[in-house]
């Protein structure tokens, strides 16, 4: 396990330990022999966008579920603010699913506020906060068109609408980004980081990775429901293994730095090579040995992308 | 005033459950086990969440141009069920007969006696010549001529099955004018004449009264029509919708801050309020419309049996809609929807068509249909059948009701139990021995 990643360990079944707003301790849950999440903890902490990853069956979408609570559990709980969550807290949550599901007959602005009186609200705050998002989304001339008349993106606008109309204090989105365009991304990944700057908890999966790294505060990486890594981005960029980029004019293949003991190259790009020094390796010899191997334009010290530390999480 | 009672009761147990649903909304949401917190309070409405689902389902339900169309089409049925029968009953009322030439003293009651044979009035009216009266019954302005007392002329000769009035006046007439030229061909003496054509059918006397027809029991085949058309497709959509909302995805959605009974409950009062305004109306229309004409089917008895059919309507609703629900949150396309929606309708087709056999035949209805008129699943239409006879009493009436709003409260708990267990399975159908076997650590809220 890379040297900064951090892991909670809560008791089983305990109580929260404190820390996060939201705070999963122990969760468990077996379908017949399949064990989807397996005494999974992790909390969450106000005001931050995070990150949760896991390959395909890793157990994210069921932890989401738990979190509303869509499935039952064998064991453990979902805490938030230190109390066990019940429909009061969920009230004050938004959920965007994986399958993405609203009425597609229904008319898009009817739709939010129906939403929004489901989470409690008023119909006149209702109203208007459906106005606010739909303007800010850049949908507002679509209020009065039924969903499914509308793209792909635009859907996936109003869908993300539905999960903050209610102005939740907690955000879970599952695969928000998929399928989306550069500027669909941009404008739904502005208004997540604004939403975590004003107070919210945000969690959110993706299998999109450069874009977790650039959107995400921190990560968590679970696998076979159980959890593998989390952290800051920060950190674990930084953490692990040192990372360096030498460009050698003239070469193609990294053959150089190959010859080299407690050097691997991870990644070739263009002219330059990625490499991952072990802690023994002497940075010096290194740089000696790509100016032996022709003439050195770039030595740099990477930042671990979160890609590397994911596949080293997985490895 | 006894006859009204049953009405009564009911009225003051609904009133009294909607009071209870009323409180119950002011305090949280309805039929939440848990008290409702956060910031429902502020925006929630009188019944709670439950109150909005379901005005989200009675807005859209209505909107929809299915429900426009099927309403149209209900009102022009009972329109015509009204209407038809009241206009042929006025036009049936004054057979016009023509004379021509010389008639005979006796000719007015001879008219007359055969008048009394088809149950109408006779118009006579008097015309100059043949012609004008052959002219007069191709136009059908006269049903039939009487030519110097001795000859009949009809428009079309009547077959020997032809039942109408027409025919049957015809016949008739022809016998007793036929017979008259007899007695005075044998020479009989006018006393004895008078004596003969005044002669008294002998009495009949019979091992079983004749089968009637009853305004209360042609009401009772609409009502139970009108039931079948409205029940079939309300439950109908209370199953696609369920099933819309698991295919869409949306359920996710909601179950995430609404209860699955919630929901549920929603869903199925907001249609359920649909389904009684629109019958409140059908049956407040039938009721305008049958005083204006004069209809014979809103007499009596009958306008009872029209409220017993409303009620009956909304009792059937309340029972077989949760089970439609549940089972809508079983299919996610329509093609997994007909292996669930055909055992479902099975029983509503068998009961419906026999109790249309039952009213139709008359007479008291057999001990195993009464026991039917206390079943849940079959006392809807049996009970309405019952009613159309005059074969239950106001205690009879209000017990199978009582017991189809007991069993509506078991059936709404399996209901809600199949549907969490069901609703968020996605893929293929869901199938009931999945459910029954499904093991729930930790209740799902």
């Amino acid at each position: 396990m890379p040297g900064n990643a951090t892991t909670p360990g809560f008791p089983e079944n305990d109580g929260p330990a404190g820390g996060g707003a939201l705070e999963l301790c122990g969760l468990t849950r077996r379908f017949g022999a399949l064990t989807a999440l397996d005494n999974l903890t992790f909390s969450v902490p106000s005001g931050q966008v995070v990150g949760f990853l896991g390959p395909n069956g890793a157990g994210k979408t069921t932890t989401m579920r738990a979190i509303f609570g869509l499935i039952d559990l064998d064991a453990g709980a979902v805490w938030w603010h230190g109390s066990p969550v019940g429909a009061a807290q969920r009230r004050r949550f938004g959920y965007m699913p994986e399958e993405r599901g609203l009425y597609p007959g229904m008319l898009v602005g009817e739709q939010l506020e129906y939403l929004g009186r489901l989470h409690g609200m008023t119909g006149r705050a209702a109203a208007s906060a459906t106005q606010t998002w739909l303007e800010q989304l850049g949908i507002a001339d679509r209020a009065t068109s039924k969903l499914e008349s509308l793209s792909h993106g635009n859907q996936q606008r109003v869908q993300l609408a539905a999960a903050l109309v209610h102005e939740p204090e907690l955000l879970v989105l599952d695969e928000p980004l998929a399928g989306l365009d550069p500027a669909g991304i941009d404008a739904i990944g502005e208004v997540l980081v604004q939403q975590a700057r004003a107070g919210c908890c945000v969690l959110l999966s993706s299998h999109q990775l450069d874009l977790v790294e650039d959107l995400c505060d921190s990560v968590t990486i679970i696998d076979h429901g159980r959890l593998v890594v989390t952290g800051s981005v920060n950190e674990l960029a930084t953490g692990g293994p040192r990372s360096l980029v030498v460009r050698v004019v003239g070469d193609r293949d990294g053959a150089w730095a190959r010859q080299l003991d407690g050097v691997k190259v991870s990644e070739l790009d263009g002219g330059a090579v990625r490499l991952v020094l072990d802690e023994s390796v002497d940075s010096q010899a290194v740089l000696a040995a790509a100016m032996a191997a022709g003439r050195v334009t770039e030595f740099v010290f990477a930042r671990r992308r979160l890609s590397e530390v994911f596949r080293q999480a997985m490895a | 005033m006894r006859q009204f009672l049953p009405v009564v009761i009911l009225a003051v147990v609904l009133v009294f459950v909607a009071v209870r649903l009323r409180r119950r909304g002011r305090t949280g949401s309805l039929l939440a086990r848990r008290p409702a917190s956060g910031r429902a309070g502020d925006g929630a409405p009188v019944l709670g969440v439950v109150g909005l689902v379901a005005g989200r389902e009675i807005r859209q339900r209505v909107r929809g141009r299915i429900f426009r169309v099927a309403t149209v089409l209900l009102v022009l049925g009972v329109a015509a069920a009204i209407i038809i029968p009241a206009a042929t009953k006025g036009k049936s009322q004054a057979l016009q007969v023509g004379v021509v030439g010389q008639s005979p003293p006796s000719l007015q009651p001879a008219i007359s006696t055969a008048a009394v044979s088809v149950g109408g009035d006779v118009h006579l009216v008097s015309e100059t010549d043949t012609t004008s009266a052959e002219n007069a019954l191709q136009s059908g302005h006269l049903d039939v001529v009487v030519v110097d007392g001795e000859r009949l002329l009809v428009k079309r000769a009547p077959s020997s099955g032809d039942t109408s009035q027409t025919a049957t006046f015809a016949r008739a007439l022809a016998q007793i004018l036929g017979a008259k030229q007899a007695m005075q061909a044998a020479g009989l003496t006018p006393t004895q004449q008078a004596q003969l054509a005044g002669a008294t059918p002998l009495l009949i006397t019979a091992l079983h009264p004749a089968r009637t027809t009853t305004p209360a029991r042609t009401t009772a085949v609409i009502g139970l029509i009108v039931l079948m058309l409205m029940l079939t497709q309300y439950l109908t959509w209370t199953l696609i919708g369920v099933m819309e909302e698991k295919s869409s995805r949306v359920v996710e959605v909601l179950l995430a801050t609404v209860r699955p009974l919630q929901l549920l409950s929603g869903k199925v009062i907001g249609i359920g309020v649909v389904v009684f305004t629109q019958a409140a109306v059908l049956a407040a229309f039938a009721l305008v419309l049958g005083r204006a004409v004069g209809s014979d089917l809103l007499r009596g008895s009958a306008p009872l049996v029209l409220l017993s059919t409303v009620l009956w309507l909304l009792l059937g609703y309340a029972f077989y809609s949760w089970l439609y629900a549940a089972a809508g949150s079983m299919a996610e396309r329509q093609d997994q929807v007909q292996s669930l929606a055909i055992p479902l309708a099975a029983p509503i087709i068998a009961i419906y068509v026999l109790s249309i056999t039952v009213l139709s035949a008359g007479g008291p209805p057999a001990t195993y249909f009464k026991v039917l008129a206390y079943l849940p699943p079959t006392a809807p239409f049996a009970m309405t059948a019952l009613v159309g006879l005059g074969s239950a009493t106001w205690w009879q009436f209000t017990l199978s009701a009582l017991i189809t709003l007991a069993s509506v409260a078991v059936v709404a708990r399996l209901a809600a139990t199949v549907y969490r267990r069901a609703i968020l399975r996605t893929g293929r159908r869901v199938r009931l021995r999945e459910i029954v076997s499904d093991r729930s650590p930790q209740r799902l809220r």
